[in-house]
């Protein structure tokens, strides 16, 4: 952009606060008649950042400059820069015509000049009659303009929003969208706004700033960054959207789902691990032998124009445990009035070392309980001698009253159970249980992982992966003992397509998208 | 609902006897003379008669009167700063700030005037410090400074913590939006800060001159025994002379004072915030 249109310049700009780093060396121009939203989640630094611009904040390092001037240390009452606040901090102890005229009396302008000056401005938001009215009487979205007004009628080169549509109505939200972008064209200055709304950045901004914890992330139109987000942040922040692990086979071939596809993206050298990005609103329907992927829908909600469809197309990693299923019933202890129950139980041998009496407690799920009350009595003693050896060893359990059952610890050399697909890691192991536990289950596909000790995670970066399906074809309400089989499985790749075509789950269908469509971005973490 | 009026009406019996039948007293014996029993009762304005007709009494009240708007004045001058600092104190040190002023508070308020009496007696601390300044034998107890200073000392928590309260709820960002509209520090206070605290200031007001003017410990102790304002005239009516109707008639006098100045800075009160809807 036009060097001489400059008008803010952030320089290497951070703050912190008790310590913690919110603007993290920010730099940035804004130009002269740009309305520029600064996008972010919660705690990004926008706002911060809006205040230092304002002159409410100092920075912790940077300057700002602004018209070829350094404002750093320039006091906001000094700044031809005017906010409108998120509440909006109308004067409640002055009328409309008073609050807009605050900044007019201060220059102490000639009565008749202010007088000309509110009424223009309160024309300009459409509250020409509410001139005379407590600013407690308006509603919300009229306070909000009054807050616009009192601000643009100092004539200042920037106008500050930060957050101002926040408190408004969803109806009202739109309107006001709508009328600052009128406002704004008007007007003819510069306004920056803030918001965390990613639909009303993309409705009223000619750029758009994408900041996460206190950085920038991308700068660019709205188009830009709708279509090409450089990163998964981005991507994800600025609507629903699909992203995929992919590769480079070459220097116009992705490669995503054991495939090849043509894209025309360029820029990444073949090899090169990439996120795809395919909006929903790209991915077509179509009959499965002609689809360029082929998959199973999952789920259909109905948007009003369009059906939100989830497509799955290939299973998550897998894994199926033996679940060994016995009628064991609590040990009674008539004298004392206790009753104590516990499970057998598979370890593996590497894990032997790091045994203690909570561990092992946990593992064989030993309770005790008072006979008559319920009441949960505490386990005084676990005396076990498991050695690192396959083999199955005797665990007692025992209360302060000698209630006590012995169980069995079943080692094994190697116990794990781990199937790699797709980069993905899942571990589950064989388990005991009782009969009583099954039925007594209030959630049983968790307790179904937590007693198979269900883990997944990714070969890439290690971070864990959930474990979401958990298929078995027991029936839980009349379970019988005996040895059934247990399968663990994560998510599966699913995309979410935008579709007219209203369609059943377990519908086999094909997805196809053209290769302009395909946006590519590097993978995080320096990938 | 019904329940709740019948669950009321120890309280309303309670209140009834130890409020409403010693009012009517009052009333009783101000419009009666001396000498009253079951059959024969003597009204008589006379003892209204006796107050506005003498000058010594007058005087006293006007003293009163005097008095209690100088301590009012005093406490707002001095309370408002010690308020703002507070207000604009981070949260922790707010907390600790409010509890040394409400702290003195939590000692008996008799205790702490005969205190002020150590203090500024002839030979006391503060008399001493002078000395060591050259301005030996300034008499400081027994005066009107002295009564001044002991009301504003044991009234003042009360002007500060309404002022503070107003303050605190106060939207910070009406003063960033000041600034932002171009008024500098001080403009920022006269034209937001100062009229927005208002209503806590007038019901410090009220807080301060209401004890202030019907005190009659304060004067007693740092006056002096010659010195005397309208509750040592009361008092002394009551428990030295025996005069109850001409005690009550000026207690009478003085509830009307106190409910025509209540009336009128309510009428303020909501004048400040009948302006801001």
């Amino acid at each position: 952009m036009d060097e001489s249109r400059k008008i803010i310049e952030f320089k290497g700009i951070a703050r912190s606060f008790d310590g913690q780093m919110v603007l993290k060396g920010v730099s940035l121009d804004i130009y002269d008649n740009e309305f520029v939203t600064l996008l972010g989640p919660s705690g990004c630094g926008k706002t911060t950042l809006l205040r230092i611009l304002g002159g409410f904040l100092t920075p912790g390092e940077g300057r700002v400059w602004f018209k070829g001037e350094d404002i750093t240390a320039l006091p906001p009452y000094k700044r031809d820069i005017n906010t409108v606040f998120q509440k909006y901090a109308l004067f409640p102890h002055m009328d409309v015509y008073d609050n807009v005229a605050f900044g007019l009396k201060i220059k102490k302008q000639p009565k008749d000049v202010i007088a000309q000056k509110v009424m223009r401005m309160l024309r300009l938001v459409n509250l020409e009659s509410c001139a005379h009215r407590s600013v407690n009487e308006l509603s919300g979205g009229q306070q909000q303009r009054i807050a616009i007004a009192r601000a643009l009628v100092n004539e200042p080169s920037v106008l500050l929003l930060d957050e101002p549509l926040s408190a408004l109505d969803l109806k009202l939200r739109k309107e006001m969208q709508l009328e600052l972008k009128r406002i704004q064209s008007e007007v003819g200055i510069a306004f920056i706004f803030v918001t965390h709304d990613q639909e009303e950045a993309l409705t009223m901004s000619d750029r758009i700033v994408v900041m996460r914890d206190g950085e920038i992330q991308q700068v660019g139109t709205p188009e830009e960054i709708y279509n090409r987000p450089v990163s998964r942040f981005v991507a994800g922040f600025i609507g629903e959207t699909n992203i995929i692990e992919g590769a480079m086979a070459a220097e116009d071939t992705v490669r995503f789902e054991d495939k090849n596809f043509p894209c025309t993206q360029r820029g990444f050298e073949a090899g090169r691990p990439v996120d795809v990005v395919i909006r929903p609103e790209d991915l077509h329907i179509v009959r499965r032998e002609d689809g360029m992927l082929k998959g199973v829908v999952r789920e259909q909600v109905f948007k009003g124009v369009y059906y939100d469809t989830v497509v799955e197309t290939r299973l998550g990693t897998s894994i199926t445990v033996k679940m060994h299923v016995s009628e064991d019933k609590p040990v009674v202890n008539n004298e004392a009035g206790e009753m104590i129950s516990a499970n057998n139980f598979f370890l593996d041998a590497s894990d032997v070392d790091e045994l203690d009496d909570p561990r092992v407690v946990a593992l064989a799920s030993a309770e005790a309980w008072d006979a008559a009350t319920g009441e949960r009595v505490s386990i005084k003693s676990v005396e076990y001698d498991i050695k690192k050896a396959a083999g199955a060893y005797k665990v007692t359990f025992s209360t302060a009253e000698d209630t006590s059952i012995t169980v069995e610890a079943v080692v094994r050399e190697e116990n794990r159970a781990v199937s790699t697909v797709f980069r993905e890691e899942i571990y589950a192991m064989d388990f005991f249980v009782k009969t009583d536990d099954i039925l007594d289950s209030m959630a049983l596909d968790t307790d179904l992982r937590t007693w198979a000790n269900a883990s997944a995670w990714s070969l890439t970066d290690g971070a864990e992966v959930a474990v979401t399906e958990v298929r078995y074809d027991f029936d839980a309400d009349n379970i019988v003992p005996g040895v059934y089989d247990v399968t663990f499985s994560t998510l599966g790749y699913r995309y979410r397509v935008s579709t007219t075509l209203c369609l059943p789950e377990e519908t086999e269908v094909g997805l196809s998208f053209d290769p302009e469509d395909i946006h590519l971005m590097a993978k995080e973490g320096g990938g | 609902m019904k329940r709740f009026t019948a669950m009321s009406c120890p309280y309303i019996a309670w209140i009834a006897v130890m409020i409403g039948v010693p009012m009517i007293l009052i009333v009783f014996y101000a419009f009666t003379v001396e000498g009253n029993d079951v059959a024969t009762v003597r009204f008589s304005l006379s003892n209204f008669v006796r107050f506005v007709t003498d000058a010594t009494f007058l005087q006293v009240l006007g003293l009163s009167i005097y008095i209690a708007l100088l301590t009012t004045v005093i406490c707002v001058v001095l309370g408002y700063p010690v308020a703002y600092v507070i207000s604009r104190a981070p949260g922790r040190h707010n907390m600790i700030l409010i509890l040394l002023i409400t702290m003195p508070t939590w000692i008996n308020m008799l205790v702490r005037t005969y205190a002020w009496m150590g203090i500024l007696q002839s030979g006391g601390v503060l008399s001493t410090i002078l000395g060591w300044f050259g301005l030996e034998d300034v008499t400081l107890l027994y005066t009107d400074f002295a009564v001044v200073l002991g009301m504003v000392y044991n009234f003042i928590p009360f002007m500060i913590l309404q002022i503070h309260t107003s303050l605190a709820k106060m939207d910070g960002s009406l003063a960033e939006a000041a600034g932002d509209l171009g008024a500098n520090a001080v403009q920022t206070f006269l034209r937001v800060t100062l009229p927005l605290s208002l209503p806590g200031i007038i019901s410090g007001i009220t807080l301060v001159f209401l004890p202030a003017v019907s005190s009659f410990f304060i004067p007693k102790l740092l006056g002096g025994g010659q010195y005397v304002l309208v509750g040592n005239i009361i008092e002394n009516q009551f428990l030295t002379a025996g005069d109850w109707n001409f005690g009550s008639a000026i207690s009478l006098i003085m509830a009307v004072i106190i409910m025509i100045s209540m009336y009128l800075t309510r009428r303020a009160e909501r004048r400040v915030s009948a302006d801001r809807g």
